[in-house]
């Protein structure tokens, strides 16, 4: 198969054209609740072609991998008719020709493990969370995705590759009057099965704070000096600064792109952010990406200054950066974007001890509950929090979403803690022009960080 | 009936194939620049049964892959005890749903599309970094079950979107329009974007405290879906909505009347059946203020005695698509209009808020009616806009602020964010909790 793909691209009269066929399996076990809703196994495949030509650019996805020839030549011919209205034609920088294969060999791997030890794992979990009397319900969910890659492109390139991702999450429900709270937990999220086992201990933990929340008032809305836990601040540097790190959605906007030359002062000398598919074990971990350009280490911010950006091989070319393997696709009908691999904001020399005692009023925000941004406006909430009162934590509190504006915020961004963590589910949403892409792929790290004003929504 | 409902007549107790097929091409503009032309020719099915009482389902590309059926069969050894059958054959309402010269649009014709909209608005707003896009898919859809059911639609959806991001700002103004037929080049929706462009040239924040909040059509999911999740027959059965006890009682304010409109004309969301094969009918959700109705698809109806309304979809919140599990989800959610010409409403207030849109909406509580997010709108003060909303949040609870509605638009629009495609008017409430300067 992948010399009939390669000779697809190499005959097209293109400038450039890859194509990507891809195998994926799938194996989902879900509670709800007591009921056991689904143990299902997926099995698809698919391919999706790109073409370059004459300046111009086409994409298009198939499932039958017999038409890949007459669908890569309609593509081509698309991309010859973008480029006649274009005056300023597209191009891909250059890029490392590799004929090599990445597989991967996890210590324990979750493609071996029998079908009937996940769904008791599962069933495990999901009992000891039912035991308690507040919950309500529950959704438990082991969640497996494999996925066997073959990358051919007209420079020359023949790559098979793997992506595998397996984790345990899900929601606890719980049920007191009229409050229902839910709280998340989430295993492993990466190659390896072994971390999704003996984790008995962390959802206890869960499961408290969703019994506690019950009790919880609800936040006071109001700007406020914030301390983010690593789970939230993780999700702040992904959803504020990542987002309008990668390049595509810098592209065709002037005014952001003028506000964001390498080398501009975004933050005090105290922040420094990376984006790294090379760390070990972790969501985003990955060896090659989906244009055939090896993920690597990018600092994005050092010493409070913007150093670097994520690109693919048409924005590095545009931009005149080096390139940085960020371009991924989640499934078989996507077409790859800039997608962060593992972003997370360095370690500082702050306790978190000594943030809280720096704030008369405030709060300690906990645990990522999701988030949304678009330019430099964002907003995302957390699972559960608490008021800082005269540098003390005080009571917890609850339907907490905050937000602000990215450059503001990162300026304001005044401690950084010495404790980084990273979260156990990778997740993120974009569409980078087409539909919504889900990927699981996506890690977030970072320490405790104290910001000196946000606005929090509330009562 | 598909091979394989027949071969499952033999291996299982009952069966229930899946499968849409989907041709679709879109053109993406940037910043007035032709970027992208996108054409996929993509099939998914999946196959749900039931055998020895207990269910399995399995997804794949074609009905025809090796495995398919036997996939479906292994997890129904572990799968529950079902207590409902698939559909049996049914009538299903016609509905206008295909337009063989949309389905026949090339991407140069859409490209056309998109030059008309570029040249009515590069006269007027030259500077703007505009986005433009149009797109074809033209769906064909079927639902088989060995009891009987044999569904089949086909489907085109023609749209087109416009927006640009205010000038050094992440948010701007954008507008859609979307039909089974080409929709024509709407001169009112373009200057209807030129105006509230202009309009977001100044910033403004308001003052922290309550004031009233108008709901445009594209931000009336603020309001619908916390109230949807509420009358799905998943949050009902498993006791976590806010409405779980409460037909027949005053939840919102007596001026709103909202249904589920799964045939409503125009909609590209229209369905005359849903993804379990049964078929989809109209149904008023809140009469006047009084919840009315639950939304079940076949696994909750079942489980709370009552027959499905035709409301079994694969669709959640974020997604949708062969490998979502079917779950009950609405189709075409209305509100019906008021009798104030929105203009009017804005013209009325002292000091208030028109919301285009939530930010963050998904990271609330928003199954329990509340809802915390970035406003993105306009300031209104003294029946004029003056400005966009910056740093500005705003936060309530629909079961207590939709208490309060002061007036309902006479004009309706598509509502869409997280929902599909139905209609709202412009909804005024009284007051909602504003965090600003």
């Amino acid at each position: 198969m992948k010399s009939t793909f390669a000779n697809v691209v190499s005959s097209l009269p293109a400038d450039y054209a890859d194509l990507r066929f891809e195998e994926n399996r799938k194996v989902r076990i879900v509670y709800e609740g007591k009921e056991l809703s689904q143990v299902a196994t997926t099995l698809t495949s698919g391919g999706h072609v790109r073409a370059y030509a004459n300046g111009g650019k086409a994409i298009a996805s198939f499932s039958d991998p017999g038409r890949a020839g007459p669908i890569a030549e309609a593509t081509c011919a698309s991309a010859v008719l973008v480029g006649n209205s274009r005056e300023k034609k597209l191009r891909v920088a250059d890029a490392p020709v590799i004929a090599e294969d990445f597989l991967i060999t996890p210590p324990v791997d979750p493609r071996e493990v029998p079908l009937n030890e996940k769904l008791d794992l599962t069933t495990h979990y999901n009992e000891l969370i039912l035991k308690n009397p507040h919950v309500i319900t529950t959704n438990t969910v082991y969640d497996e995705f494999t996925s066997r890659r073959i990358f051919v492109n007209s420079d020359g390139s023949v790559i098979e590759y793997e992506l595998v991702n397996v984790g345990i999450f899900g929601m606890i429900v719980t049920k007191k009057g009229n409050v229902v709270q839910r709280v998340r937990f989430a295993f492993g999220g990466n190659t390896n099965y072994t971390p999704l086992l003996d984790r008995e201990a962390d959802l206890e933990k869960q499961i408290a704070k969703a019994c506690e929340l019950l009790d919880a008032e609800p936040a006071k809305a109001g700007i406020y000096p914030v301390v983010l836990d690593p789970s939230e601040s993780g999700v702040f540097i992904h959803e504020a600064f990542g987002h309008l790190s990668e390049a595509d959605g810098l592209q065709n906007n002037p005014s952001f792109r003028a506000k964001l030359q390498l080398g501009t002062t975004l933050g005090k000398p105290i922040l420094n952010v990376t984006d790294d598919a090379t760390l070990p074990d972790l969501p985003g971990s990955y060896r090659i990406d989906d244009e055939g350009v090896p993920g690597m280490r990018t600092p994005l911010i050092t010493d409070g200054v913007l150093s670097g950006r994520m690109h693919n091989r048409e924005t590095a070319a545009e931009f005149g950066e080096p390139l940085s393997g960020n371009m991924r696709a989640v499934d078989v009908q996507c077409t790859p974007i800039v997608r962060m691999s593992n972003i997370l904001i360095e370690a500082g020399d702050s306790s978190f001890d000594e943030m809280v005692a720096s704030i008369d009023d405030g709060y300690y925000l906990v645990g990522a509950k999701g988030g949304q941004t678009s330019g430099d406006q964002f907003t995302f909430g957390a699972q559960w929090g608490y008021r800082i009162q005269s540098g003390k934590l005080g009571n917890m509190v609850r339907d907490i979403n905050m937000s602000g504006e990215l450059f503001s915020t990162l300026q304001a961004t005044s401690m950084i803690g010495n404790d980084v963590a990273f979260g156990e589910r990778g997740g993120c949403g974009k569409g980078g022009g087409g539909p919504m892409q889900m990927n699981r792929k996506s890690g977030k790290g970072s320490p405790h960080i104290k910001i000196d004003a946000v606005t929090i929504g509330g009562i | 009936m598909h091979p394989i409902i027949e071969a499952a007549r033999q291996a299982v107790d009952q069966a229930e194939l899946y499968w849409n097929r989907a041709h679709s091409i879109s053109v993406r503009y940037e910043n007035y620049r032709l970027q992208q032309v996108t054409e996929n020719d993509v099939s998914e099915t999946s196959l749900r049964v039931i055998k020895d009482g207990k269910i399995g389902s399995a997804y794949a590309v074609f009905p025809d892959q090796e495995g398919f059926l036997d996939n479906a069969v292994i997890g129904s050894k572990y799968g529950d005890p079902v207590q409902y059958s698939f559909a049996d054959a049914a009538d299903y309402p016609a509905l206008d749903s295909y337009d063989a010269s949309a389905a026949n649009l090339t991407s140069a014709d859409l490209i056309g599309m998109c030059e008309d909209i570029k040249t009515k608005i590069q006269s007027k707003l030259p500077d703007v970094a505009l986005g433009i896009g149009a797109g074809l898919e033209a769906t064909e859809l079927s639902v088989q079950t060995t009891r009987g059911a044999d569904a089949a639609s086909k489907s085109t959806n023609v749209g087109y979107y416009f927006g640009a991001p205010f000038k050094g700002a992440g948010i701007g103004v954008y507008k859609f329009a979307s039909g089974v037929r080409t929709p024509a080049i709407d001169d009112a929706l373009i200057n209807e974007f030129v105006e509230w462009y202009n309009w977001g040239n100044a910033t403004s924040t308001p003052s922290t405290g309550r004031l009233p909040v108008i709901l445009a059509p594209e931000a009336a999911f603020l309001m619908m879906m916390p109230f949807l999740s509420g009358v799905r027959g998943e949050a009902i059965w498993k006791k976590t909505s806010p409405l779980t006890e409460r037909l027949g009682e005053q939840i919102l304010s007596e001026k709103i009347t909202i249904r589920e409109n799964p045939t409503l004309a125009g909609s590209t969301d229209a369905r005359a059946f849903d993804d379990e094969g049964i078929p989809c009918a109209p149904s008023t959700l809140v009469d006047r203020g009084v919840l009315k109705d639950f939304l079940f698809d076949l696994r909750f109806g079942a489980a709370m005695d009552r027959p499905s309304t035709g409301n079994g979809f694969k669709r959640t919140m974020f997604g949708s698509g062969n490998e979502t599990a079917t779950n009950p989800w609405f189709c075409c959610p209305t509100v019906d209009p008021g009798d104030t010409p929105w203009q009017d409403m804005i013209k009325g207030l002292d000091e208030g808020l028109l919301i285009t849109n939530g930010m963050g909406f998904h990271s609330g509580n928003y199954p329990q009616g509340q809802f915390a997010v970035q406003a993105v709108g306009f300031h209104i003060v003294n029946g004029q806009v003056v400005g966009r909303l910056d740093k500005t949040m705003i936060s309530g609870n629909i079961y207590e602020d939709c208490k309060k509605i002061a007036a309902l638009s006479s004009e309706v629009g598509p509502c869409s964010g997280f929902l599909p495609i139905g209609t709202a008017p412009y909804i005024m409430i009284d007051s909602l909790q504003v965090a600003g300067k």
